[in-house]
């Protein structure tokens, strides 16, 4: 008979060493069942974990402010709670797409976490979706615009909120276009900027007109006199931009120190309402493509409650990065509950059928890209500004119909994504 | 092609006037102390920030106050952090005064929010004139004004006060002046509150030019290093050369090769070092050796 030996040097023989066994695992079921629920229940009140990678330094960072607060907002709402279990956002930050790419393997590897949001601009979002593609883990882009994340970067793990900077164009362009059809485009050297180039480039020359100039421009330059001499002297009929956040506001103060505003209209796409209230009412000038207004006559009641959520709790109106920030995280969350588990497959599937009605649409993310479609605003500046916030003259919404906003987001015939498996 | 390389030439010397006056108080802080102050931009943001808050509040005269308080706070920080680091190794005050600039930031963004905060220059100085194919704009004249007046007044303040010579001597040997029965601790954190007090006056001049984010600093900060790199540390007339010279070359290269105009002036500072490895007007300083 084989004994075993403890340290007391009491020996304990096979058979008791079985029922001994047999008797801890049955005390422990028991436990978990009967008297002691809590041991059993100890994996099921885990939180749910939620990544969220938004910047918390750099260029991008005012805005950024704005995506993660409406990110946690849309938890909020739900009273911090999934599937029944309390969750919790873990927020990391992006100071490069280098940092962007190893907070994403940090959240996933570290964290556990179930889903992602984030990527304040394209480079970082491009560098995220890479990593959520290799974990196999939801990723929701909720800010960047260009246009291979949902392109030729596509992947079954990562959908999109912002409309591609081809979108954008496509409504902005007839209207600069109608001003005047020699341009000049001053775009940032990176992704968002270069998409920018090229779309713009390709309608004006489509449409008869012609490019007189145009600069990349490298991000967080701190002084445009010198490309705004360029462009004076080069006399166009309209400035195209395509530099974002701070580096917008930079440039507008100086455009408007160098006399250009209201000397030649200046238009950019995807503007983020926080970038023409960093620029002040004396420089605020433009006509752009903005994703939603806090003043928006037609915002659902749901998001109505949540622009009224955001300013009792923070003092000041909700932005377009604040809902976009929002609705990226509703939909995660939505889909989470709606597939009735953490399982990746099951949250992707959910997210390819999530809907969210705005008006006569449902705004939802397209099965072919994911990319998320919907109508965007046209807004110029008011001329004269007297509330600290209001800056938008809302021109338009579109595109009107939903054929129309089909025929604006391209066919999957025109799309580049060659979408993979789960 | 003539007149918008004259009208660039000119721009690049304005701007360059702006840098050295962001860069000057960098200049100074290593020449006299031997810090090399990585929260030099952060002051610079301080500044802008105070000149914010008090035009938000009292208008453009009160923000005439914010380099001073700028200043003030320079002096309590050497007070209370810098002046443990004199004589010891030169990391060390690396990554003290990196860790003030994360602080400094972290601090802007709770107190003022991470978005940017619209400050303009004061109306009598909105507009610009032409000379030709020149344009200048009235507040950039007054940033030259500005600069050129502050940096006249330094150089008179050390070479002609006694107080300038104690620095300068103090630089040199500060032992010896503190043999002299001189109160060395006190005028270096006069030194440190001047150079502070300059970072809050280019930021407090740059702010309506540039957009006041928590974060300008960055843009600060990379410009500065490089003109004390190439006119050699601690010298006062390199660090004004220097500035006028990223400033032309940086305009130059937007006119010419403008996605390359980020990179022109670290590949100025790279072509400068491999010929004068001490920059422009360095020299060798025993205490640094």
């Amino acid at each position: 008979m084989t004994e075993t030996t403890i340290a007391s040097g009491r020996k304990i023989g096979r058979r008791s060493l079985l029922l001994g066994s047999a008797g801890l695992a049955a005390t422990s079921f028991g436990a978990s069942r009967l008297g002691m629920p809590y041991i059993g229940n100890a994996a099921a009140a885990e939180p749910i974990k939620i990544g969220m990678i938004w910047a918390k330094t750099g260029s991008i960072v005012d805005q950024a402010e704005y995506l993660a607060q409406g990110s946690m907002l849309a938890l909020e709402q739900r009273n911090k709670t999934l599937l029944g279990r309390p969750a919790e956002i873990v927020w990391l930050d992006e100071p490069n797409p280098q940092g962007a790419q190893q907070s994403a393997e940090r959240l996933i590897g570290e964290q556990k976490v179930v889903g992602i949001v984030g990527g304040a601009l394209s480079s970082f979002a491009l560098a995220i979706s890479s990593v959520a593609k290799k974990a196999k883990i939801p990723y929701i882009a909720a800010n960047a615009a260009t246009g291979d994340l949902t392109g030729k970067s596509c992947n079954k793990y990562t959908f999109r909120v912002q409309p591609p900077v081809d979108v954008h164009a496509r409504i902005l362009a007839p209207y600069c276009a109608s001003i005047g059809k020699k341009w000049y485009l001053l775009t940032a050297s990176y992704a968002f900027g270069q998409d920018i180039k090229k779309a713009f480039n390709d309608y004006i020359l489509a449409n008869g007109g012609t490019v007189v100039g145009a600069d990349e421009v490298p991000v967080g330059t701190p002084d445009y006199s010198s490309f705004i001499l360029k462009i004076r002297a080069a006399k166009p009929d309209v400035v195209i931009g395509g530099v974002a956040a701070s580096d917008l506001t930079t440039f507008l103060k100086q455009w408007n120190e160098l006399g250009m505003k209201g000397k030649i209209p200046f238009a950019e796409i995807s503007v983020g309402n926080t970038d023409l209230w960093g620029v002040g009412p004396e420089a605020a000038d433009g006509l752009f493509t903005i994703t939603w207004w806090y003043k928006d006559p037609n915002n659902t009641p749901e998001e109505q409650t949540m622009a009224a959520a955001y300013e009792k709790k923070y003092s000041r109106p909700a932005a377009d990065k604040t809902w976009m920030g929002w609705l990226g995280m509703k939909s995660l969350l939505d889909s989470i509950e709606m597939a009735k588990t953490t399982e990746p497959a099951a949250i992707v599937q959910a997210l390819e059928t999530w809907k969210y009605k705005r008006g006569d649409i449902d705004v939802g993310y397209r099965p072919f890209d994911h990319q998320m479609t919907g109508r965007l605003l046209v807004a110029g500046i008011h001329p004269n500004i007297t509330d600290k916030w209001d800056y938008f003259d809302v021109k338009a919404e579109l595109p009107k119909t939903p054929d129309d906003i089909a025929k604006a987001f391209g066919s999957q015939a025109d799309s580049t994504c060659k979408m993979d498996a789960l | 092609m003539l007149d918008m390389i004259l009208s660039q030439a000119v721009n690049g010397l304005v701007l360059g006037f702006l840098y050295v006056l962001i860069a000057i108080g960098l200049s100074i802080i290593f020449g006299m102390l031997g810090i090399v102050n990585f929260a030099h931009g952060a002051f610079f943001a301080i500044g802008a920030y105070l000149a914010f808050a008090l035009n938000r509040q009292f208008g453009w005269g009160a923000a005439l106050l914010a380099p001073i308080l700028t200043g003030l706070i320079g002096v309590v920080v050497e007070m209370v952090l810098i002046r443990w680091l004199y004589g010891k190794e030169p990391l060390l005050g690396l990554i003290l005064t990196f860790a003030l600039a994360l602080l400094v930031e972290a601090i802007l963004r709770l107190v003022f929010g991470g978005a940017p905060v619209p400050f303009a220059a004061p109306k009598f100085l909105a507009g610009f004139a032409e000379y030709g194919p020149i344009l200048i704009t009235k507040y950039r004249m007054f940033v030259l004004a500005v600069t050129v007046f502050v940096l006249v007044a330094f150089w008179a303040f050390l070479a002609f006060t006694p107080y300038g010579r104690i620095i300068r001597a103090g630089s040199r040997d500060p032992e010896m002046v503190g043999l002299m029965g001189i109160n060395l601790p006190i005028v270096f954190s006069g030194v440190f509150g001047i150079g502070c007090l300059l970072a809050g006056l280019g930021g407090m001049l740059a702010a309506p030019l540039w957009t006041v984010t928590p974060s300008m600093a960055a843009g600060a900060i990379m410009p500065a290093f490089v003109i004390v790199t190439i006119g050699g540390l601690g010298s006062y007339a390199g660090a004004i050369v220097a500035g006028l010279l990223v400033g032309i070359t940086t305009a130059m290269t937007i006119q010419f090769q403008p996605e390359w105009s980020g990179a022109a002036m670290y590949i100025l500072m790279a072509a400068i070092l491999l010929v004068r490895p001490r920059g422009l007007f360095g020299e060798k300083w025993e205490r640094f050796e």
